[in-house]
């Protein structure tokens, strides 16, 4: 469905997350994470922070005192070999490991220096300011604007105008309107492998979320949807931040600014951090032997 | 195949008693040639033989069917889709009646046992396979309705007279004859409930819950809709087996009236039964013979109607959710 909406009135209406908070509050009453508040007790520069965090599936310990940054909107990439628990530490970002039965998290996580795992702290909500988009692509079997409204519906937006703002907004976002602006009340499933992904991309940008969480977006996806995800996050990395777990050496030397290097000790053990930075340093100077052992494929 | 290593060590091979290979020049190769060759004609012999048993049993199970269907059309169906005959009045002792009233009384049950049945068993179903996480429950409950839907209908029918009719003082109503029959069909609504919810991929679940919905937001906006069509064609199948049940309804809808039923409160005559009592004692009318094939054809339709229904139904609700399974 056209949406004629002129450039400056979406962008003053959508451009800014407190004019949609109150678009979906309705009076301006925003919730206190909504809202970036600049006097907020973090350390300066951080988005979250990870302190000792360790996580265990019942007996099995995956994750082990891991203490990191996650720098404000930039692209921070986790690295490792296979198994080491990269997609379990971004789970614990947006508390979706919490899903898993026996599922134990100690130490914290931090945003905006409020420790995510504190008794009472509004997990709805911090899945809405932590976004996710997984692996494997998951639209819902809905139409593409159903997608895409899906989140905010949950909270309460209803007016068609302003709901179809936001479709258009966030699908200009993720680079996927041109491609779905005449169709976009057809399924979901029937658009591309690359196409789809763009669209969980948008989904997640509807619900005006601060910090974005991708694992591994692309392993599923042919060279030319990764190239444009990966120029998409470019784009993206000026208004959020963005942690990205891959596999591909490669796609994180090009895409982040900071990477962090995530390993077991041996088959079984629980992933350590290794090594923590920018990521130019990383890949040409690394501190640390593993490090380096692992960028240049000697191991991994 | 290994054709030259054979060769090589041939004259290394000796069978267990000592004495040479067999077959022809080029060690056993040949042998097994000749073996492949005789099980490959064996086989596909037995293939042919598979294929035209499998045939004749199709063949035969249709063969019974259209037998049946075909009967049943053949003395009812002109009785049947006369109007007057349909929606007409039944006669106590004289020729010529309708089945008007019964054929109101299948369809007011049918609706009334569905809106029952459905919400019930599906509400059921989407706690047993969304929200509990005690295993024991779930398999408790299973194992109750896999038992209750191996019971005889006229067990159910029994029970809803002592408990609908008589406890409940329903009378015989409509409503006892509802109540019986969501008894009878809550298994199965729940079992293809609770499949086509299990059918439904862990990763819709993920998607949703990672965008801030809560357990329940994800079950009613993500998980029912895309349940749908399973659960649209388990009440339509449910709906046909209401419209053919009897034995049930003996002793709880009161199928000796005449008239139609206002209120659910009333006692009714719903097709299937009516045919019952047809032969067990319409004598009384002489053209009792008639009406009950009419009536048998009336049903027959009516049931292949709804399943046709059903599938098209599920068709198009899964277009419109681009699945494609």
């Amino acid at each position: 469905m056209p949406c004629e909406a002129d450039e400056e009135e979406v962008r003053g209406l959508i451009g800014s997350r407190e004019a949609l908070m109150e678009v979906v509050v309705g009076q301006g009453d925003l919730p206190p994470g909504g809202v970036r508040e600049e006097e907020s007790p973090r350390v300066r520069g951080n988005k979250m922070e990870l302190e000792g965090l360790s996580l265990s599936y019942g007996e099995r310990m995956v994750l082990e005192d891991i203490n990191m940054p996650v720098p404000d909107r930039s692209i921070t990439a986790v690295i490792g070999p296979s198994g080491c628990g990269k997609s379990s530490l971004l789970r614990c970002l947006n508390r979706m490991n919490e899903l898993v039965d026996g599922a134990r998290v100690k130490g914290k996580v931090y945003l905006d220096g409020e420790d995510v795992y504190a008794p009472g702290y509004d997990v709805v909500g911090l899945r809405r300011r932590v976004g996710m988009v997984f692996q494997k692509p998951n639209p819902f079997p809905k139409s593409v604007y159903e997608n895409v409204a899906y989140g905010p519906r949950l909270y309460g937006v209803r007016q068609k105008k302003v709901l179809d703002r936001i479709v258009e907004e966030s699908l200009r976002r993720a680079a996927l309107w041109d491609e779905v602006k005449d169709k976009l009340g057809s399924s979901a499933l029937a658009l591309s492998g690359g196409q789809q992904q763009r669209l969980c991309i948008a989904r997640v940008l509807a619900v005006q979320p601060e910090v974005i969480l991708l694992d591994e977006p692309c392993s599923a996806l042919d060279p030319i949807s990764t190239q444009r995800i990966e120029d998409l996050l470019h784009e993206l990395k000026e208004m959020y931040t963005i942690v990205i777990v891959t596999h591909n050496m490669q796609q994180a030397a090009r895409v982040s600014d900071f990477t962090a290097f995530i390993t077991v000790e041996e088959q079984g053990s629980p992933g350590r951090l290794v090594e923590f930075g920018e990521t130019g340093e990383v890949f040409t100077n690394p501190r640390e032997k593993k490090t380096e052992d692992y960028i240049t494929g000697r191991f991994g | 195949m290994k054709g030259e290593p054979v060769v090589a060590v041939r004259s290394a091979v000796r069978s267990p008693s000592g004495a040479p290979p067999l077959g022809e020049g080029n060690g056993w190769r040949g042998l097994l040639e000749e073996r492949a060759a005789k099980a490959a004609r064996k086989a596909s012999m037995a293939d042919r033989a598979a294929g035209l048993v499998f045939k004749a049993a199709a063949a035969v199970s249709l063969a019974v069917l259209a037998f049946i269907i075909g009967i049943i059309l053949v003395k009812g169906l002109g009785t049947a889709v006369r109007p007057s005959f349909l929606f007409g009045r039944p006669q106590a002792m004289k020729e010529g009646g309708g089945i008007g009233p019964m054929f109101i009384s299948s369809l007011y049950l049918t609706f009334l046992t569905t809106v029952i049945v459905v919400p019930l068993g599906v509400g059921a179903a989407l706690y047993l396979a969304e929200f509990s996480r005690d295993g024991r429950l779930v398999r408790l409950v299973r194992w109750g309705t896999e038992s209750l839907s191996s019971i005889s209908s006229v067990v159910f029918g029994i029970f809803g007279m002592v408990f609908f009719v008589i406890y409940m003082r329903l009378s015989y109503s409509l409503l006892a004859g509802a109540l019986t029959l969501t008894l009878m069909n809550l298994p199965t609504v729940m079992r293809v409930t609770e499949e086509s919810i299990r059918a439904i991929p862990w990763s819709y679940r993920e998607a949703s819950l990672s965008l801030g919905a809560s357990r329940w937001e994800t079950a009613r906006r993500v998980v029912l809709p895309a349940a749908l069509p399973g659960i649209t064609t388990g009440a339509i199948l449910t709906m046909g087996r209401i419209m053919g049940e009897s034995a049930a309804l003996v002793y709880t809808v009161g199928i000796f009236v005449r008239k139609p039923p206002l209120s659910p409160l009333q006692p009714a005559a719903p097709m299937a039964a009516n045919i019952w009592h047809l032969y067990t004692e319409g004598a009384l009318i002489p053209d009792w013979m008639r009406v009950a094939s009419g009536e048998a054809a009336a049903l027959l339709v009516l049931v292949l109607l709804l399943n046709l229904g059903a599938g098209a139904l599920a068709r198009v609700i899964r277009k419109k959710m681009g699945i494609v399974q």
